[in-house]
């Protein structure tokens, strides 16, 4: 019963507005008929509803409304100087809901702006230094090893790695089967 | 016979002014309203109105009557009302919270609603109730309280489902019952 009761509370609220289907507004009807806690429940809201609109519904008292045409007019009238489109722009970009797509625009734009630096200025203290690597591949015709070492991506290093394989004699023209086949 | 809303939208696509004058006359009043409500200043609120009024002129040409105009022209002013109190809420000194001013002469307009001790007592409950009350939940009272909106068209106003309005409807309900409960 108490979870009905629960149920149908939160209801009252949108039964009250008839915004409930035809058969959820005849449940929430029905319980209240029959039940004096949720009957209460609906005597608050039904009050706070009307004192709700006795504050919010009554206009003010003093409040002219023959100027504000003219106030419109004036804006429609008015050239509106590049600046301030562009800075309402930014206004409207600083709230809350678009600042959230900011925050990590911003941090992706820097850390691509600082990942970049070292292209267009090398050396520089703010950019990301690449190490240098070394990889060790496969790329002779002979499935022998190479280590590759790349410097700033100006200058590439080729190490060939030769096994010392046992039998093999290095000074016997092993060296032209060896070479690379590309 | 009363030109409805969308003629008057097309006469103003065409560059009669005059007729977007027309438009500002129906719904000057309801738009100050929702914004005043929101945003507890007379003179912001009229800034805010005329400001929304003006961006509805300059977009008026975008508007193909996929919604009604009310329904766009509302959805225009309470965005901006909503932004502009996160502004005010980030610089409080630029705003003057005369709320209480305005809602103190409300009353004075036909026969005082509140008219004894303990109803006095509610209103002034209530409106420091309503001051609390976060900007998305006092924007559905106050389309809902004052323009009587139904669910759907707050919904389109506010950029959010049927079901969002109904919950936060709910909790901004029941939010004011907890603050109000000895008065109620």
């Amino acid at each position: 019963m108490i979870k009905r009761c629960e149920d149908i509370r939160d209801r009252i609220g949108a039964w009250m507005d008839g915004e409930l289907s035809r058969s959820g507004a005849e449940e929430v009807r029905v319980h209240l008929e029959s039940c004096p806690a949720c009957c209460e429940e609906r005597r608050q809201l039904e009050k706070l509803q009307a004192s709700l609109k006795a504050v919010l519904v009554a206009g003010p008292s003093n409040v002219s409304f023959e100027r504000f045409w003219s106030g419109v007019e004036q804006r429609i009238n008015r050239q509106r100087v590049w600046h301030e489109d562009f800075f309402g722009w930014v206004r409207d970009l600083s709230t809350p809901p678009q600042l959230a797509w900011l925050v990590p625009a911003v941090i992706i734009l820097v850390l691509m702006g600082m990942f970049s630096l070292e292209s267009f200025f090398p050396g520089s203290r703010l950019a990301v230094r690449r190490n240098n690597f070394a990889a060790v591949e496969s790329i002779d015709g002979f499935g022998r090893n190479v280590a590759v070492l790349r410097e700033n991506e100006t200058k590439t290093t080729i190490i060939w790695l030769y096994q010392n394989q046992e039998g093999e004699n290095e000074s016997t023209g092993e060296k032209s089967d060896a070479s690379p086949s590309f | 016979m009363e030109v409805s809303d969308w003629d008057l939208v097309q006469k103003c696509q065409a560059g009669e002014t005059s007729a977007f004058q027309e438009l500002v006359s129906r719904y000057q009043q309801k738009i100050f309203m929702v914004v005043l409500g929101l945003l507890r200043d007379r003179e912001a609120s009229m800034d805010v109105a005329q400001e929304a009024f003006f961006r509805a002129y300059r977009k008026i040409k975008g508007f193909k009557g996929g919604s009604s105009f009310y329904t766009w022209l509302y959805r225009i002013a309470v965005n901006m009302a909503i932004d502009a109190q996160r502004r005010q809420k980030r610089n409080p000194l630029d705003f003057r919270e005369n709320m209480d001013g305005v809602l103190e002469e409300q009353n004075e307009v036909e026969k005082d609603p509140f008219s004894n001790a303990h109803d006095k007592e509610l209103r002034a409950g209530l409106i420091a109730a309503i001051n609390d009350l976060t900007v998305e939940h006092k924007a559905v009272i106050i389309l809902r309280t004052v323009e009587g909106l139904p669910y759907k068209d707050i919904g389109e106003i506010l950029g959010c489902s049927e079901g969002t309005v109904m919950s936060r409807l709910h909790y901004a309900r029941k939010k004011l019952q907890v603050k109000l409960k000895a008065f109620l």
